[in-house]
């Protein structure tokens, strides 16, 4: 099945990388806590990468070819890579998360002697 | 001084219990009572001492950065009804006669007044000037402001300041990101020529900015970006 010449598997990817896209400027112009340029650039590469693969697969495998990464081995570790990369981008993103949690934690505990250090001040 | 502003001066501390006496004692010398030692995770006698020393002192369990502890300061602060907020480093670099000058700044209007260090001094280590422009080139290339002295630790926020200031990092990249916060809400800021006592103590620290950590802060800064 083809639309605008376009398979049904490219459609589904193309959609789905703009949608990511699409999220992801949403979120960092909205200033959302956590949103960082540097997550934006990175989601933007990722996700226009594929958007990019899915509408022009030629020009991708042109680009592919010509850094010598036309064999398949070469494409499947290219690939582990990509997820790789976006692994690890996650789980920094999980530390990051749970290190703000820990801090106010931490400091919801230290103020909680605030009070106690006023009245003996006080008296 | 006329005496109505309150003021606190905020002290982020990790395991200073050799000087946060001496330097507490020299405040109060000064004339400031109003002193909040936020002990980040010491794992020798600093809270002690700053509590023998009648400073308000409050500790945090784990040890999360000089950026945590300056905020649990000056959310205390805030907690206490400060008008100015002042954060004083706790190793004895800082002069507390400094103090008057950066508060007459926000006296006269200003938001945040920054000290700056004077390079040419010649007791200041040369690497340390090369370290402090390397920071105020990334901080002005990440945030879009050039201050002189983007790392110094000698501070002093308006009310105004310290409610709309929102930092999110913990370490010392924080120095950078009041940067960042004064220009996105275009607080009024001046820089005040503060003095610095380097000693062989502060100098032999292991945790304060070395080489590495300077990259790890960079990084950081940029991750944050």
């Amino acid at each position: 099945m083809y639309i605008l010449g376009l398979s049904l598997i490219q459609i589904i990817l193309a959609t789905v990388a703009v949608v990511f896209i699409t999220i992801s400027v949403m979120r960092f112009g909205r200033k959302e806590r956590g949103q960082t340029g540097f997550k934006l650039i990175s989601s933007c590469i990722v996700w226009g990468g594929i958007l990019v693969t899915a509408l022009f697969p030629k020009w991708v495998l042109q680009i592919a070819r010509s850094l010598g990464m036309g064999e398949n081995l070469n494409t499947l570790i290219f690939t582990g890579f990509v997820i790789a990369f976006a692994l690890i981008f996650r789980m920094l993103g999980s530390i990051e998360h749970l290190e703000r949690t820990i801090t106010l934690l931490v400091r919801k505990e230290a103020l909680k002697d605030l009070d106690k250090q006023k009245h003996e001040k006080k008296t | 001084m006329d005496g109505k502003k309150r003021i606190y001066i905020v002290i982020p501390v990790y395991n200073e219990a050799s000087v946060i006496g001496s330097v507490l004692k020299e405040l109060q010398r000064a004339g400031y009572a109003n002193l909040i030692v936020v002990d980040d995770g010491s794992t020798d006698t600093t809270s002690q001492i700053a509590r023998e020393s009648h400073a308000i002192t409050l500790r945090h369990s784990l040890n999360r950065g000089k950026g945590a502890a300056v905020r649990t300061g000056i959310e205390a602060a805030r907690m206490l009804d400060a008008d100015i907020v002042v954060t004083f480093d706790g190793d004895g670099q800082h002069d507390p006669e400094d103090i008057q000058n950066l508060a007459r700044e926000i006296e006269n209007g200003q938001d945040v007044v920054l000290g700056k260090r004077n390079f040419d001094e010649k007791h200041i280590p040369y690497y340390r000037a090369v370290a402090n422009r390397i920071g105020n080139f990334i901080t002005w290339v990440i945030y879009g402001l050039w201050v002189n002295d983007s790392q110094s630790g000698l501070r002093a926020y308006s009310r105004r300041a310290f409610d709309l200031i929102q930092t999110e990092t913990d370490r010392y990249e924080y120095d950078s990101e009041v940067i960042r916060e004064i220009a996105k809400h275009k607080l009024a800021y001046s820089e005040v020529l503060m003095h610095v006592r380097y000693t062989s103590y502060s100098q032999q620290k292991k945790h304060k900015q070395s080489f590495v950590n300077g990259l790890k802060t960079f990084a950081r800064l940029l991750l944050n970006t």
